[in-house]
């Protein structure tokens, strides 16, 4: 078994020891019971029906030979579910504003009209088995006027592109403005105009889909005017309130059920249009009724990181110093706004002049919405790639450049810690920087070429609200309500531990509740990396309200209990709150047949005090792995000409298997700068936002060509060698 | 070439109608009958709660105990076990035998049980996850996957599982090396695959040859 | 899934005519070994078959046997079983393709006819494309995402043969043994495997209602060698980028004869006579093994977008060799 290094702080008495998940043996029987694993009596299975088409009008939908078929008990189109699908479409990505929502201009409906994606919802049926479901859908007559279709970002924004809404094809922002993201910070041509040298490069990253083992399914039964989903759910609290307000109903008519989800990794937040359809049916139905997603539907029908391009161009002095950093970026939406497509990167640099523009582009490709670390991956990597060649033009070692132009904290803005220099030389040291890089890229002899490359950043640790109850009966057993959902980060766990830390009690000792709103407060969601830091925060705060409450009157005896809640607001008293992390990779590149094999990767965090040390290495190693994949293999390849998806699934999109992956080493740098949970940050997402950009440095190192297209895959690499 | 007679004059030239290329683009359909909207009536929900298609009876022992079963011809193994046997520890991810989170151990060997059509299964020992522990006891992988973090989602663990299983039966102790070889029929996209490598070798390593 | 009818058989004369009976009353038939991607192709609806004819309970269908110096294997043997089998200890490069399939749950149920006979894993095609494959009358991939397409023998359909296992039986000199209702009979491998100009639906001569339920090997000659070498873009669980099959027979150092066939970048297992004939009477010296890489791609014709195929090639039949050379 291999540990990850811990340096900076020891354990306390539960926090900071490698503990098994409390939930563990339920995972490893079999026992541990995911949405589609519910069945209750009279359950029909449902499916959907999608769009063939990118892009089409319907002109007609005929269901009633569907309706007919012995078996079938719902069905339901755009004609009779006018649901619209709040969380689905946004103005500005902007996923959890209420007013928004509400505001937004270009609306998406549980089946759309037109449909706008190969995979847009057209129709749902219900019926007392799958099969008959599946026979039903193929009996549904959809009569469609195709029209013309746009892929890609930067042609939908040509003038005579096709149109994927009336008002054009740039996605307009949470006030309904038809205008690019744009940050701008000094005088980017002021310090171009300072500069000894001008760079300037274009890169291009690809569709990513989220591709947890798990396809989206939703059981919807209603009780009454109740309705319970048990549905895989990155935010019980907040896909509760997502569906109340998309079928009009109030919070406390719905229950979120979730104890179990096979990964989400950003597309399971908030609800989605299988809460909406499987209620829906079920209300028609009169019974209990499981919508199942085909690892096609899951593909098409949820979403993928977004592709984008981005158009840099940096001033610098001869001396490494960055004068000006300007971006142009655009990224592929697909038809609607479901997040930001932001691209993100830039400011981890202290120069004073940057100028970044996004525009989030309409197209016909399947929606983009949130993966893990949302905007950085693809953001670091460009911006990242572009540094190390300005580095390497200018004969500077690329972590030398990295330490001279980073930002660090300055008087008009503290951190509550600032760990980066810290994390970038250990790296260094561990990997042994200095004589693994080739000073000269692509300077190995013969076809096997060896290089490395680095990568670095901060990323958001804030604080934030949440809550949490906890309770203790007489048998002094103790009982913590949290609304979390056990994702795969293992939250469960570490929320038992900071109750157990706090209540100064062994682990065994506390029960947690949590995956049902019916039994548990409101809780920020597994998404942002916000659990540990916020709901754990709300941990802490309502284990020390019942300590006090048993100082003040003594332990509960006889049918008593003690009960505490909190939902504290804590702020970082206007300092700036990161995370931070280095990755240092080897590659070995076979230029003879385009390969990339990892043969060293060195990873350092700084990611607060670590609650648990276990689970917290797994975040870090699977997120890099993850990454290693967008780097060198996925992608969704459309058919140009008739906007056909090629590549869904794990074996097209060509997914990393037991035998591609490398020993990823992890260092944590523990610290407790006194906020959040006994000083915790985030974990979860800072692994995978490094990861592209390092080994894409590594491969350029190796070979002595910079790759500015992600995947790197084999046949670029051919191509360029050639 | 297909129907190019049908030209669609809103369609961009260099873009094609997808009725040229894909096959059954008009979806066949049976003559409609006259039913209102979502109207089933009440006959027919009466009559209709069991499909009308044929079934054939095969035998399973699964985890050690017969069954008999009425299955549709089209029913896959992993169908029946979710559905028909209430196993459901077995997890259906791809349905295509591109995942691995449906691996069961079927007469000795691991095997996609949603590529098995169950009438192939007729006769057939089948183990899936719940069949792991014994007497309350976990087995020495799954002791492991306790100890060493082996799920995170936990979505594609029984699978890993028991592609493991199978392989600590004719390898009582292998390396980091065999175990990628003998489970790279299994993905887990939290790609929590070091601590899983980790979990069997650990397996192996405890129990000596008796997993 | 569409509802089919499964038949289960336990002789092959029982499963040509159940599938006879079946097709004279309007029926679509597949024969079933592993049946992994038969399913698949059924969920996809790729493949719209009425009747499954399940082959598993075939008596002897899986054997080997040898006589009159050549060796008989059964079309049902599993990968597995064939990977570890004593033709593999013998045909070296038979055993290696078959480990390379997929995964170890795909080869404990996939057969070696299973593995001769599946469908190309094109993406138009497996999408559903009404392609030349499909029935139809185009190759979608000449316009369009042909990364993955032919090199060689392409036209009017650029799919490549999805087989690891064909290269290697071909580079063995096998013969493929067909059941039908007229009997069995021995195909030699160019008869047995079809270009796209010949018939771009197929892929072999099979006629509905034939199956192949075997293959017939000459026995080695003491001196041979055999590899098989396989690119794939991920370590595992893919189809060929490139394959390699290669078997030398051997006087000292010098090679006598060579028998060279590629697999993943023509529509049929691709057999180097060129190459071929070059190494014999040659030592596998570093630039003879070069030449030979170079001289295997001459006749390779690149679409649009597969043009990394060449090189990657090139660098496969080298590499294949100097694995022979060095064991």
């Amino acid at each position: 078994m291999s540990e990850a290094i811990h340096i900076g702080l020891e354990p306390l008495n539960t926090i900071g020891n490698a503990t098994a998940r409390v939930d563990a043996v339920e995972r490893v029987t079999g026992e541990a019971k995911y949405s589609r694993d519910f069945k209750l009596p009279g359950m029909l299975y449902a499916q959907i029906l999608r769009s063939p088409h990118p892009h089409a009008r319907i002109r007609s939908i005929d269901t009633s030979a569907a309706e007919a078929l012995p078996g079938v008990r719902a069905v339901i189109t755009g004609d009779n579910a006018p649901i619209v699908w709040g969380a689905g479409s946004v103005s500005g990505g902007r996923q959890y504003n209420d007013p928004t929502k509400d505001a937004t201009l270009h609306r998406r409906y549980i089946f759309n009209n037109p449909v706008r994606f190969v995979g847009d919802s057209v129709a749902a049926v219900a019926a007392i088995d799958r099969h008959i479901a599946e026979q039903a859908l193929a009996l549904i007559k959809v009569d469609y006027e195709e029209l013309p279709f746009v892929l890609e970002p930067e042609a939908a924004l040509e003038p005579g592109a096709p149109q994927v809404w009336p008002d054009g094809n740039l996605c307009p922002d949470f006030r309904n403005n038809f205008e690019p993201m744009v940050s701008n910070l000094g005088d980017v041509e002021a310090g171009f105009a300072e500069a000894d040298q001008i760079f300037e490069e274009r890169y291009e990253t690809s569709f990513i889909h989220n591709a947890q083992m798990e396809p989206r399914a939703a059981m919807a039964h209603w009780e009454g005017d109740k309705l319970t989903l048990y549905t895989p759910t990155q935010g019980i609290s907040n896909c509760r309130h997502d569906t109340a307000r998309d079928l009009g109903l109030q919070d406390h008519q719905v229950r979120i059920v979730c104890n179990y989800m096979g990964g989400g990794f950003g597309n399971k937040n908030q609800n989605q249009d299988a809460d909406l359809v499987a209620a829906t049916l079920s209300k028609q139905a009169a019974a209990p009724v499981m919508l199942e997603f085909s690892r096609r539907d899951d593909w098409l029908g949820v979403h993928g990181r977004w592709p984008t391009v981005q158009h840099y161009k940096i001033g610098a002095k001869n001396d490494g110093t960055v004068t000006a950093i300007q971006m142009f970026g655009y990224s592929g939406m697909g038809p609607y706004r479901k997040n930001s497509g932001g691209i993100s990167g830039m400011d981890v640099y202290a120069c004073p002049n940057r100028l970044r523009s996004i525009s989030a582009v309409y197209t016909n490709r399947t929606t983009s919405g949130n993966f893990r670390a949302p905007s950085e991956p693809h953001g670091f990597y460009g911006v990242e790639s572009m540094m190390d060649e300005v580095a390497y033009k200018l004969g500077v070692d690329p972590v030398e450049f990295a330490l001279k132009n980073m930002r660090r904290p300055t008087d008009d803005q503290p951190f509550t810690n600032y760990s980066l220099e810290e994390v970038i030389t250990r790296g260094a040291e561990q990997f042994d920087w200095a004589s693994r890089r080739k000073t000269t890229p692509g300077s190995d002899e013969g076809p096997i070429k060896r290089g490395s490359g680095f990568s670095f950043m901060m990323f958001r640790a804030g604080v934030g609200t949440s809550s949490a109850i906890v309770r203790v009966d007489a048998q002094r057993q103790y009982t913590l309500f949290v609304g979390v959902t056990d994702i795969g980060p293992g939250a469960k766990t570490t929320m038992g531990m900071i109750a157990a830390e706090e209540l100064g009690v062994p682990l065994d000792q506390v029960e947690v509740v949590a995956g049902d709103t019916d039994r548990c407060p409101y809780s920020v969601g597994e998404s942002g990396s916000r659990t540990t830091i916020q709901t754990g925060y709300a941990v802490m705060q309502a284990a020390k309200d019942l300590n006090q409450q048993i100082a003040d009157s003594g332990m509960p005896i006889g049918s008593d209990v003690l009960i505490a809640s909190a939902t504290p607001n804590p702020s970082t008293d206007g300092k700036t709150r990161q995370c931070f992390g280095a990755h240092f990779v080897e590659v070995e590149v076979d230029t003879r047949i385009g390969t990339t094999r990892i043969v060293k990767y060195t990873t350092v965090h700084e990611s607060g005090r670590i609650i648990n040390p276990t689970t917290a290495r797994d975040q870090i190693r699977g997120a890099t792995i993850q990454g290693i994949g967008q780097a060198l293999h996925e992608d969704l390849l459309y058919d140009p000409a008739s906007g056909q998806p090629l590549t869904t699934g794990y074996y097209r999109a060509r997914h990393l298997t037991h035998l591609d992956i490398p020993e990823i080493d992890v260092t944590f740098i523990e610290v407790d700068d006194g906020y959040g949970p006994f000083g915790a940050k985030t974990a979860g997402e800072a692994g995978i936002i490094l990861a592209p950009a390092a080994v894409a440095n590594a491969i350029s190192n190796a070979i002595g060509v910079r790759m500015t297209s992600l995947p790197i895959s084999r046949d670029k690499i051919l191509e360029v060698m050639a | 070439m297909g129907d190019k007679s049908k030209t669609d004059t809103s369609l961009n030239p260099k873009q094609r109608s997808r009725r040229e290329f894909l096959e059954n683009a008009g979806t066949t359909a049976a003559v409609a009958t006259a039913v209102p909207v979502l109207g089933i009536s009440a006959a027919q929900a009466q009559s209709d709660t069991q499909s009308t298609v044929s079934k054939t009876t095969i035998q399973l022992t699964v985890n050690g105990s017969r069954h008999s079963v009425d299955v549709e011809d089209r029913w896959t193994l992993v169908e029946v076990l979710r559905d028909q046997l209430d196993l459901t520890g077995t997890k259906i991810g791809c349905d295509r035998s591109e995942c691995g989170a449906c691996t069961v151990i079927m007469n000795g060997k691991p095997v996609y049980s949603c590529s098995q059509l169950a009438v192939w299964a007729d006769g057939a020992q089948v183990t899936t996850v719940e069949g792991l522990a014994s007497g309350g006891q976990l087995s020495p992988v799954q002791q492991a996957f306790v100890e060493n973090n082996g799920p995170q989602c936990g979505f594609c663990t029984p699978g890993q599982l028991m592609t493991a299983t199978a392989l600590l039966s004719n390898n009582a102790t292998p390396n980091a090396d065999e175990v990628k070889q003998a489970l790279v029929g299994n993905l887990c996209r939290c790609s929590n695959y070091n601590a899983i490598v980790e979990a069997v070798v650990m397996a192996g390593e405890r129990s000596g040859g008796a997993a | 899934m569409k509802a089919f009818s499964n038949i289960n058989v336990s002789s092959i004369d029982e499963a040509v005519s159940a599938a006879a009976r079946a097709r004279s009353n309007g029926q679509s038939v597949a024969f079933s070994g592993g049946g992994t991607d038969l399913l698949q192709q059924l969920k996809d609806g790729t493949d719209k078959s009425d009747v499954i004819i399940n082959l598993r309970n075939v008596d002897g269908a899986k054997e080997i046997s040898s006589a009159n110096g050549t060796t008989r294997i059964g079309g049902l043997i599993t990968l597995e079983e064939l990977s570890n089998s004593d033709v593999g200890d013998v045909s070296y490069v038979l055993a290696q393709a078959a480990a390379s399939v997929g995964t170890p749950q795909i080869r404990n149920v996939a057969t070696l006819s299973g593995n001769v006979t599946q469908r190309p894993w094109c993406w138009y095609y497996r999408n559903g494309f009404n392609c030349y494959k499909a029935g139809g009358d185009e190759c979608f991939s000449v316009t369009g995402e042909n990364q993955q397409h032919a090199i060689y023998g392409g036209g009017p359909s650029f799919i490549v043969h999805p087989s690891d296992v064909a290269p290697a039986l071909v580079a063995l000199g096998a013969s493929f043994i067909v059941a039908g209702p007229d009997g069995e009979s021995n195909v030699s491998a160019d008869e047995f495997f079809v270009m796209p100009s010949q018939d771009p639906a197929k892929e072999n001569s099979l006629a509905s209602g034939e199956l192949l339920v075997g293959v017939s090997l000459p026995t080695p000659r003491a001196s041979s060698v055999s590899h098989y070498h396989k690119i794939m873009d991920r370590e595992a669980w893919t189809h060929a980028e490139v394959s390699v099959a290669a078997v030398l027979t051997m006087n000292g150092e010098i090679v006598e004869s060579a028998s060279i066939v590629l697999g993943g970048v023509a529509t049929v297992p691709w057999k180097l006579t060129e190459v071929e004939n070059y190494l014999v009477g040659r030592q596998l010296s570093a630039d003879v093994v070069t030449m030979a890489g170079q001289m295997a791609v001459s006749s390779a014709r690149p679409l649009a977008k597969n043009g990394h195929k060449i090189p990657m090639t090139a660098a496969a039949v080298e590499r294949t060799l100097l694995a022979l050379v060095n064991g």
